[in-house]
């Protein structure tokens, strides 16, 4: 049960001394190497690093898409670390919104119908879901490309249309890694501004970055090496 | 990663989902699910047209049969499936007209006796001749043991039977071509080279097995036969009997042949009797036969095409790792990707089965030409599941491979 005092600055996600090491041809990989991390509701945090430094390792941790090999994870006062694959199912599809480096759209699919994915594994209904899925887009500014296939949009309008995706279920957390990655510079700016509308309104970021000016967006930003 | 088992994988919120998603993948490579489902298709197919084939054979044997009828016993020289061999019998003598006489006299369980001699030869009117028409004489008693009904005029009686008037019935087939349409009854046509009128047709009765016309016929009496045609050709005695007791009947037959050829017990029977089944268990033989192949067939092409179904569908697999790890990361449980790719492989396979049947329609309206048949709706619905039950048995494997997939790895496959 959510109560009335957890409103302000409350931790939304903690992370306890998380290890993710792999095995490698017999060597060990620290890609994650005993990480604390609070995050804060409506914080926009950015995750810099050099490459390998175990930035999308993480992100999918957070995102429930990876379990640690040692460590304590909790979301929303919830254990994640021991949850089985349909609970963490159900926290990364009602909880949870990704946005890709490289967009991750159905190609055969409209944008609106892409949107529509993550209702589709809630279980909504049709007419709501489309519902849900055209107000998604006109609020990162695709009302007009709403039937349109990822083949007929710019870099910039694909990511917004995964912008979308990850929006349309009302996700406590959105993570986006390296969103920009794959964008010119003006398609990335703008995509930089959907992210500060998202946070003016009110949602939670975690967005992961090598460039200073993208971390720039961020209210706190965190470096692993 | 855990490995998933079952229950049931397809969970019934995303089945509807799923089958929109599936349609929408087989309808947009139409050439590409056609291909992959071609063991499918010709499997449908093949199963459909064996069973159209089946229905319209039996159609045309049950039609066969009743012109043999299932309670007339044929005394006859030869049986009719013999596996005597050629010197023992080529001795037999003759089945005598006057013996039917004694046979109606003395069995119990005859109703009606007819001789029936058999010739052939061309019947002609004016300029119009029709050549190989089979000339049966034989008595009043034959009208009560055939099927075929007189369609036009009447039978001839005892009385003309016993004067050796010459009178006929003709046939379906003579009708048509020595008076096409015209009035028959009282003309004059010529059997051989002597003179008949006619006083009867006989209604039409098609083929028999599908290798000669019964309508290419006249039925003379059985006097005039003896007179004009006699030497010549065969004899033999139809026997109608009480359907209840035809396996009695078939023995006293045998009985009184035996006693009016004044065989010895030693010796063997020197005529023979026939009835309809052995043609019965000949046909169930020629029905197995074309059923197994069929099976066969279906089989083989329906094995065949699920290896090819499922190798599509591990390429398919492979193709959309990403797609899949995309959909765990937006909340796809591993059953329901399970859910999505049985239910693709199914639908692929449901077309396949769809483009069979309507292809065996087509075959079967063509086998519908030339000799009445249907193709078998329950047979054809059985397919259709057959094909689905292919899809799901094919798709297993490479769905479980999708279910299975460790999201990061997928997310991060190129
Ligand atoms: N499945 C894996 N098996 C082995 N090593 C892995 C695997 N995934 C990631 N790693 C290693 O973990 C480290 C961190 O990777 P990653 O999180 O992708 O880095 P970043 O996103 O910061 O570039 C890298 O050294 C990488 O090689
Ligand atoms: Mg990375």
């Amino acid at each position: 049960m959510i109560t009335t005092k957890r409103t302000i600055n409350v931790s939304l996600i903690l992370l306890k001394k998380i290890y993710k090491i792999y095995h490698v041809g017999g060597e060990e990989v620290r890609a994650l190497d005993g990480v604390d991390l609070t995050i804060s509701k409506n914080e926009f945090l950015a995750i810099k690093g050099p490459s390998g430094s175990g930035k999308s390792t993480l992100m999918n941790m957070i995102g429930c898409l990876d379990t640690p090999t040692s460590g304590d994870y909790e979301f929303e006062g919830e254990m994640v670390h021991n949850m089985d694959d349909n609970q963490l199912a159900s926290i990364r599809n009602r909880k949870i919104g990704f946005v890709f480096q490289t967009f991750n759209l159905l190609p055969k699919a409209t944008a609106q119908h892409n949107v529509e994915i993550p209702l589709v594994y809630a279980n909504i209904r049709r007419e709501k879901r489309l519902m849900m899925a055209s107000k998604a887009l006109t609020s990162v500014g695709l009302e007009d490309r709403m039937h349109h296939k990822p083949n007929e949009l710019s870099g910039g309008q694909r990511q917004r249309v995964a912008i979308a995706r990850a929006l349309v279920n009302n996700p406590s957390l959105v993570l986006a890694d390296e969103p920009t990655g794959n964008l010119d510079s003006k398609s990335g700016q703008e995509i930089m501004d959907v992210f500060d509308a998202l946070h003016q309104e009110g949602n939670t970021i975690v967005l992961v970055t090598h460039e200073d000016y993208i971390a720039a967006h961020a209210n706190r930003t965190i470096q692993l090496f | 990663m855990k490995i998933i088992l079952l229950p049931m994988p397809i969970a019934p919120f995303s089945c509807f989902e799923n089958l929109k998603i599936s349609i929408t993948a087989v309808l947009a490579n139409k050439t590409r699910s056609l291909l992959t489902a071609l063991g499918v298709v010709i499997g449908i197919l093949a199963v459909t047209l064996m069973g159209t084939l089946i229905s319209g054979l039996d159609q045309s044997f049950e039609k066969s049969m009743e012109f043999l009828g299932k309670d007339v016993l044929y005394i006859r020289k030869f049986q009719w499936f013999g596996e005597d061999e050629w010197w023992e019998i080529r001795n037999r003598p003759d089945i005598l007209v006057k013996n039917a006489g004694v046979i109606r006299e003395r069995s119990q369980y005859a109703q009606y006796v007819a001789p029936v001699s058999e010739w052939w030869t061309s019947v002609r009117k004016d300029d119009e001749s029709v050549s190989g028409v089979r000339v049966s004489g034989t008595t009043e008693d034959y009208a009560m043991i055939t099927v075929a009904e007189v369609e036009k005029g009447r039978f001839f009686s005892r009385a003309e039977n016993r004067s050796g008037a010459r009178v006929a019935l003709i046939g379906k087939d003579i009708s048509d071509v020595l008076f096409e349409g015209r009035n028959i009854l009282g003309e004059r046509i010529q059997i051989g080279n002597y003179n008949f009128r006619i006083i009867g047709e006989i209604e039409k009765q098609g083929k028999f097995l599908g290798m000669f016309s019964l309508d290419k016929q006249v039925i003379i009496p059985i006097g005039a036969h003896q007179r004009l045609f006699s030497r010549r050709g065969w004899t033999g005695i139809n026997v109608k009997v009480d359907n209840a007791h035809i396996d009695d009947a078939h023995e006293e037959l045998t009985a009184l042949m035996r006693q009016l050829r004044r065989l010895r017990p030693s010796e063997k029977n020197n005529f023979a009797i026939n009835r309809q089944d052995p043609f019965r268990e000949q046909y169930s033989m020629i029905k197995l036969a074309i059923g197994g192949t069929g099976i066969f067939i279906t089989i083989l092409s329906l094995v065949v095409g699920g290896i090819g179904i499922a190798n599509i569908m591990f390429v398919s697999v492979k193709e959309r790792t990403k797609e899949i790890g995309t959909r765990k990361a937006l909340g796809a449980t591993s059953r329901m990707i399970l859910g999505q790719f049985l239910m693709e492989s199914m639908t692929i396979c449901l077309f396949g089965g769809l483009v069979g049947m309507s292809l065996a329609y087509g075959g079967s309206r063509i086998i519908n030409s030339f000799f009445p048949s249907e193709m078998p709706i329950g047979l054809a619905m059985s397919a259709l599941g057959l094909s689905m039950l292919v899809g799901i048995i094919s798709g297993l494997a490479p769905s479980y491979k999708a279910a299975n997939l460790d999201p990061i790895d997928a997310l991060r496959y190129e």
